[in-house]
């Protein structure tokens, strides 16, 4: 497998480390449910066949977090995006800083 | 004062002194370096002192920049090793810490990595076989960079603009492992080196 | 022409005649020439036995002339160099090579243990599964042996292989996988529009069939138009050829696999020539060209040397020039007889008889048979006659009396099975062709064109074109404006193949897996047996399992099961291949990373100095640390580490700790940020000072710990565990980049930049005092526990400097730029000798941690919570942090969890072994009574017995109480206090002084 790197271009798959699921995000430690969106967050995950945002981290390159979204089944990655950009977007969303 | 003393040692100093070596590959040495990234929001302010400072434009993609005394290598991000003549630039560190003051943090790598320079008819051929890129010259032109792996160490290397002429830059304590995998991957295309 | 080829032909073939090379095989001396395989100069030397199969010993013979080959299977060369299981087929002769046959005892003639093949009643399908069942015990004594004895597998050498083995990276736009006609044209025509082309072909020379048929391409012998063809290639600049190289795996996005044999066809590698190189390609379009295999008739004895897949006898004599009988028959289910019978009879082979098992001989075969004189039975070749070679041939007619004819040479012709693997290697399912009776590819992979005989183009005008096609497709895909050249120009041939898988009237045993020895019969067994899906039958009969992937086997049985299920071939299933298309030596798959360069070696700074003094290193990650300093007349590592224990306890003590994670954290947030990655407050740290900190994973279990200290407002020095660095940065960036983007923080990693030694003991401050350059005030009130400083050292080199203590006393830990780490370490030596100082190494920092009851990796090894460890109360209540909330779940504060104490034995002389597991005193050594274990342990030389650290439930409340640590595995079972896990300076008054 290789994914394009938005930064240092196409590389492959030993030049990157994988940690999962990117459609998830932190929940508000201050929320009422905390200790439940928490628990949520830290260990309930789908596993879908098919489209399937992920983040990977390009370790032997720039060292960019990227938000991969990816075919389960066919390893097809349909865009690439980093996950600052894509972290600065969700704040803007959430009218946060 | 004390009366201790204290000499610098290379990084490939061990491996200099082995039987291998070869006449397209030599240690780099005598370069203050200093990695620089850019504050939150003062990516353009940056590049304006930088141009200002060292008549040299910062490259936003992997590639090598170079001024009269100080070149820019691209590091990743808003992010940049900054090198410059050891002798000249004893305090490298602390004089760009001051000039870039507000505009980007600024840590000293000098003895973080060890260099390493490939050059030749078959330095492509020596390099392909730990370096996972295209380093065809389409691919990969003068004054290119990368950050990537040579032989599973991290490396950054670049192509010199004026030659052709790879520096690959690794952490310093791996230098022994870099340096034995690059003179045993050129030994091939060297017949008269080795024994 | 050398007297013994007896069977070499006069002008024929591509061989070198100049070049005549002495060989020997089970050691008797034979000639060839340059240009053979092993496989065509033992056929020219007359030798037809060459090996014993694997199973029932039985005589076997050269089969194919190509990399299919499941018979010719040799040991080759000697010594070190000894290599088993390779394929005479494949072999290049070279002067001096060495080959054995395998699998005979004591000689190939006489084989004792062909006796097997009396006995093949035990030897059939699942003979594993039933035969060594039980009891388990005697598989490792007495069935494993025998079998391997019996069933020979080759002997690989003893010896340490002298070769070196290399691997590289290719990137192309084009490549073409098979150099035959159609892989030629595809070269040509995407070389010619300037793309970057691969060209790789597994044999020597590039042309594929075009070497082994005399068909004329534009009115001259093919291997006259390949050459041309190779040499236009030698001279496109972008062009790469690699012969000798399999692609052996497709992988996704355009990633290939493949092996070159760089010197396997040499007497040794040359002077710094690796013997086989791994080329990892990236390709952004691929034709695969990669030919089709003939598969062979499953008929009577149809194993015996002698009997010849028909494509394999023409290559001999057209490529090699090489007689492969005298009198042959032939038998096949399509065209290519005619062909063979005539290429048999232009070098003077009689053919006794075409046997063709189609309902109607075709045109073509009865106009052969005319012009060759051979007899034209429709009907099937039953049964191959002779014990260690063919004698003759029984043939049933369609019509009439089955009849004997007298032969030394059966070649045999089933049809071809397209060479599809490559297109299966991400999950692709070929496709059944009827007409063509093969498995045609399915959908190929991305960027993946499939041309020629391994799409099923077995004519070749329509190879030619289709090549041509592919080749300026692929360029054009490329970005390249590629277009199609007019082909050359060559006559079209019929194939008209009707299957005919199993030759019902055989009366002996019939070979569907000639490597793995498994008979038409073992697949009856199988079926009666209710194995009915192919995998199951795959397994349970160990069809298509050996080193030739089953390339002439796989599709013969699947069909033969089909027939006996009563379902058609595409029911039954298909078998698909996985890589490697071919074997490849491991040697090849480890390449430079043998040996001390197995994995890369990280050196400390100290590293050649220790060495010097003799220490004993140790691996700690990929560093190499030293673990002790042992000294002339010790008699063991305790003795050392107790001796350095104590003179750093008693004077000073220096250890390389450059093997920390270093991290330099800036920006105006850097101190928002650490508190949010670190379970305590970092922003209302001073300049000038360090802390301890302690981080989380989002889960509430520990990640790391270490000291930061802030040199500026907005920088901070951040050290992790050595075991830790890696993943503490990607964590960091990970919560920078995703959690808190907006925050203004920047990092870069200086663990490599900074050569940093501990100097511990009451002497410390006394041996730093002679380094610090002035006006650095190192005095206790100048510079307390806990201060930072950056200073210069030794007139005027840049230093910082930490009063931090990991051991429990007085301590600093300096640092100064790597390239000085060498030279400060011999400065720190010679400075500390007045105060009879040493270093010490690994060992003694544990033990001296241990004793201060300081948590290392085996206590924080990825189960325990903060609280686990004593340490629940650093954590701030005035902010988030990484884990916070879920460290706060009920089952993490849960009193019963097992928490940090210390232990010593109620014996002191007794010795304590972490691991052992902690179980109430007059308990029973159950699993339900396991309370913990302790995590480490160590001899304590300031308290003179051994003491350890573990995790025990309950542990608050148990403080006096008297458990067992139990260890099962080094027959241990000793008493053991719960103490506090402070063992030395509880009140920690000799950091301060
Ligand atoms: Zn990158």
């Amino acid at each position: 497998m290789r994914i394009s790197c938005p930064y240092c271009g196409e590389r492959s798959l030993d030049e990157y480390l994988y940690i999962g699921d990117a459609t998830v995000t932190r929940p508000d430690p201050a929320g009422a449910n905390a200790q439940a969106d928490f628990y949520k967050y830290a260990y309930e995950r789908t596993n879908p066949a098919g489209a399937h945002k992920e983040l990977w981290y390009h370790s032997a390159g720039c060292h960019a977090w990227l938000v991969v979204e990816r075919d389960t089944r066919t390893h097809e990655i349909s865009s690439v995006e980093t996950a600052k950009d894509v972290a600065l977007k969700r704040n803007v969303a959430k009218g946060g800083a | 004062m004390s009366s201790l003393t204290l000499t610098p040692t290379n990084a490939l100093a061990s491996a200099l002194n082995s039987s291998r070596s070869s006449v397209a590959i030599a240690v780099l040495d005598g370069l203050s370096i200093a990695h620089v990234a850019a504050r939150k929001g003062q990516s353009a302010a940056l590049a304006a002192r930088v141009k200002e400072l060292f008549g040299v434009t910062l490259s936003q993609t992997p590639r090598i920049a170079t001024g009269s005394n100080v070149s820019f290598v691209w590091a990743g991000p808003d992010q940049w090793l900054a090198m410059a003549r050891a002798d000249t630039n004893p305090d490298f560190e602390r004089d760009l810490r001051g000039k870039l003051e507000g505009l980007a943090s600024v840590a000293d790598q000098t003895d973080a990595r060890a260099l390493a320079t490939v050059r030749g008819p078959n330095a492509r051929h020596v390099l392909a076989k730990g370096v996972p890129i295209d380093l065809h010259p389409k691919a990969f032109p003068a004054g290119s960079a990368a950050i990537t792996h040579a032989s599973h160490i991290g490396v950054l290397m670049w192509l010199s603009e004026a030659d052709d002429t790879f520096t690959l830059a690794c952490p310093r304590s791996y230098a022994s492992s870099f340096w034995n995998w690059l003179t045993e991957s050129a030994v091939e295309f060297s017949p008269a080196v080795g024994e | 022409m050398s007297a013994s080829q007896t069977n070499r032909i006069t002008g024929k073939g591509l061989i070198d005649r100049r070049k005549p090379l002495r060989f020997t095989f089970d050691g008797k001396s034979y000639d060839g020439f340059q240009g053979d395989t092993l496989a065509s100069a033992l056929l020219a030397n007359g030798v037809v036995l060459t090996g014993r199969s694997f199973k029932y010993h039985r005589a076997r013979g050269i089969l194919s002339a190509g990399s299919e080959e499941p018979n010719a299977i040799v040991e080759l060369r000697a010594g070190a160099r000894r290599e088993p299981n390779t394929r005479a087929t494949m072999i290049e002769l070279f002067p001096g090579l060495e080959a054995h046959s395998q699998n005979r005892w004591p000689s190939l003639k006489y084989d004792v243990l062909s006796i097997n093949s009396l006995l093949s009643p035990v030897f059939v399908a699942g003979f594993y599964y039933k035969t060594f069942m039980w009891p388990s015990a005697m598989w490792e004594k007495l069935y494993e042996p025998m079998i391997r004895r019996a069933a020979g597998l080759g002997r690989a050498s003893d010896e340490a292989d002298p070769d070196t083995y290399d691997k590289s990276n290719a990137f192309c736009d084009v490549l073409v996988v098979g150099g035959g006609a159609a892989g030629l044209m595809a070269a040509l025509t995407a070389g010619r529009a300037g793309a970057r082309v691969i060209v790789c072909d597994e044999h020597f020379d590039l042309g594929g069939r075009l070497l082994s048929e005399t068909q004329l391409v534009d009115g001259k012998p093919a291997h006259d138009w390949v050459r041309a063809a190779v040499a236009e290639l030698r001279a496109m600049p972008e062009v790469q050829i690699l012969t000798r190289t399999s692609v052996f795996g497709a992988y996704d996005t355009g990633t290939f696999a493949a092996v070159e044999r760089v010197a396997d066809h040499l007497p040794k590698p040359g002077v710094h020539q690796p013997r086989q190189r791994l080329w990892r390609i990236i390709a952004k379009q691929c034709v695969l060209a990669a030919g089709a295999t003939e598969r062979p008739i499953v008929f009577g004895n149809n194993d015996l040397p002698g009997v010849m897949l028909a494509s394999a006898v023409r290559t001999y004599i057209n490529r090699f020039g090489v007689m492969p009988g005298k009198t042959a028959v032939i038998f096949a289910n399509n065209d290519e007889a005619a062909t063979t019978a005539r290429d048999l009879a232009t070098v003077g082979v009689r053919v006794a008889a075409i046997v063709d098992s189609r309902p109607q001989p075709s045109a073509a075969v009865r106009d052969a048979a005319k012009t060759t004189g051979a007899r034209l039975v429709s009907g099937v070749v039953a049964d191959a006659k002779g014990r260690i070679a063919v004698k003759g041939a029984r043939i049933v007619p369609a019509a009439g009396e089955a009849f004997d004819v007298s032969c030394d040479l059966i070649a045999v012709s089933g049809g071809y099975n397209p060479n599809v693997q490559l297109t299966t290697h991400q999950n692709g399912r070929p496709q059944w062709n009827e007409t063509l009776a093969a498995f045609l590819p399915g959908s190929s992979p991305k960027g993946m064109t499939v041309v020629g005989s391994a799409k099923g183009t077995f004519s070749l005008p329509d190879c030619l074109a289709e090549g041509a096609q592919a080749g300026a497709a692929a360029a054009t895909a490329a970005g390249f404006s590629a277009h199609v050249p007019q082909v050359p120009k060559a006559e079209a041939e019929s194939y008209g193949v009707v299957p005919m898988w199993r030759v019902k009237e055989a009366k002996h045993k019939a070979f569907v897996d000639f490597q793995n020895d498994v008979a038409a019969s073992d697949i009856d067994l199988a079926e009666r047996e209710g194995y009915r899906s192919v995998e199951h039958v795959k397994r349970y009969t160990t069809l298509g399992m050996a080193t030739d992937q089953g390339k002439t086997a796989n599709v013969n049985g699947l069909a033969i099961l089909a027939a006996l299920t009563g379902k058609s071939i595409p029911e039954t299933g298909i078998t698909s291949a996985r890589p490697p298309y071919s074997p490849v030596s491991i040697g090849a798959l480890a390449g430079h990373h043998r040996g001390k360069e197995f994995k890369a070696t990280r050196l400390p700074p100290s590293y050649y100095w220790a060495k010097e003094q003799g220490a004993v290193m140790v691996e700690a990650g990929l560093w190499m640390r030293p673990q002790y300093f042992p000294r002339a007349g010790e008699t063991d590592w305790l003795e050392t580490v107790t001796r350095e224990v104590k003179t750093t306890r008693s004077a000073a003590g220096i250890c390389d700790v450059s093997t920390l994670g270093k991290i330099e954290i800036q920006g105006a947030d850097a101190g928002t940020f650490l508190d949010r990655v670190y379970i305590n407050m970092f922003s209302t740290l001073g300049v000038g000072k360090a802390r301890y900190g302690m981080m989380l994973r989002e889960d509430g279990i520990v990640l790391d710990d270490g000291t930061t200290a802030r040199f500026a407002q907005d920088r901070f020095f951040m050290t992790t565990t050595t075991v830790n660095a890696v993943k503490v940065m990607q964590h960091l960036e990970f919560c920078h980049q995703w959690h808190w983007p907006e925050l203004d923080v920047q990092m870069a990693s200086a663990t490599d930049q900074w050569a940093q030694y501990s100097v511990a003991g009451p002497r410390s401050r006394e041996l730093l005092a002679k380094l610090v350059d002035a006006p650095f005030d190192i005095s206790n009130e100048g510079f307390p526990y806990m201060a930072v400083a950056e200073i210069t050292v030794c007139n005027g080199i840049r230093a910082r400097i930490y009063r931090l203590s990991f051991s429990g006393e007085l301590a600093y830990e300096i640092g100064v730029p790597a390239r000085y780490g060498d030279s400060l370490i011999r400065a720190l030596m010679a400075a500390g000798q007045e105060f009879g100082a040493l270093c010490y190494g690994t060992e003694a920092l544990g033990v001296m941690r241990i004793e201060k009851g300081h948590v290392g990796g085996p206590e924080i090894n990825g189960t325990t919570t903060a609280a686990d460890l004593g340490l629940g109360k650093m954590a701030s209540t005035k902010k988030d942090f990484i884990g916070r909330v879920l460290a706060g779940r009920e089952g993490l504060k849960d009193p019963s969890r097992p928490a940090l104490v210390g232990f010593r034995p109620v014996d002191r002389s007794a010795r304590l072994r972490s691991g052992s597991h902690l179980l109430p005193k007059d308990a029973g050594n159950f699993a339900s009574n396991d309370q913990g274990y302790l995590t480490s342990v160590a001899y304590s030389p300031m308290n003179g017995h051994w003491v350890g650290l573990g995790l025990l439930s309950n542990a608050a409340s148990r403080m006096g109480e008297i458990v067992r640590a139990y260890d099962p595995v080094r027959n241990g079972d000793t008493l053991v206090e719960v103490v506090s896990p402070v063992f030395f300076d509880p009140e920690g008054e000799r950091l301060r002084v």
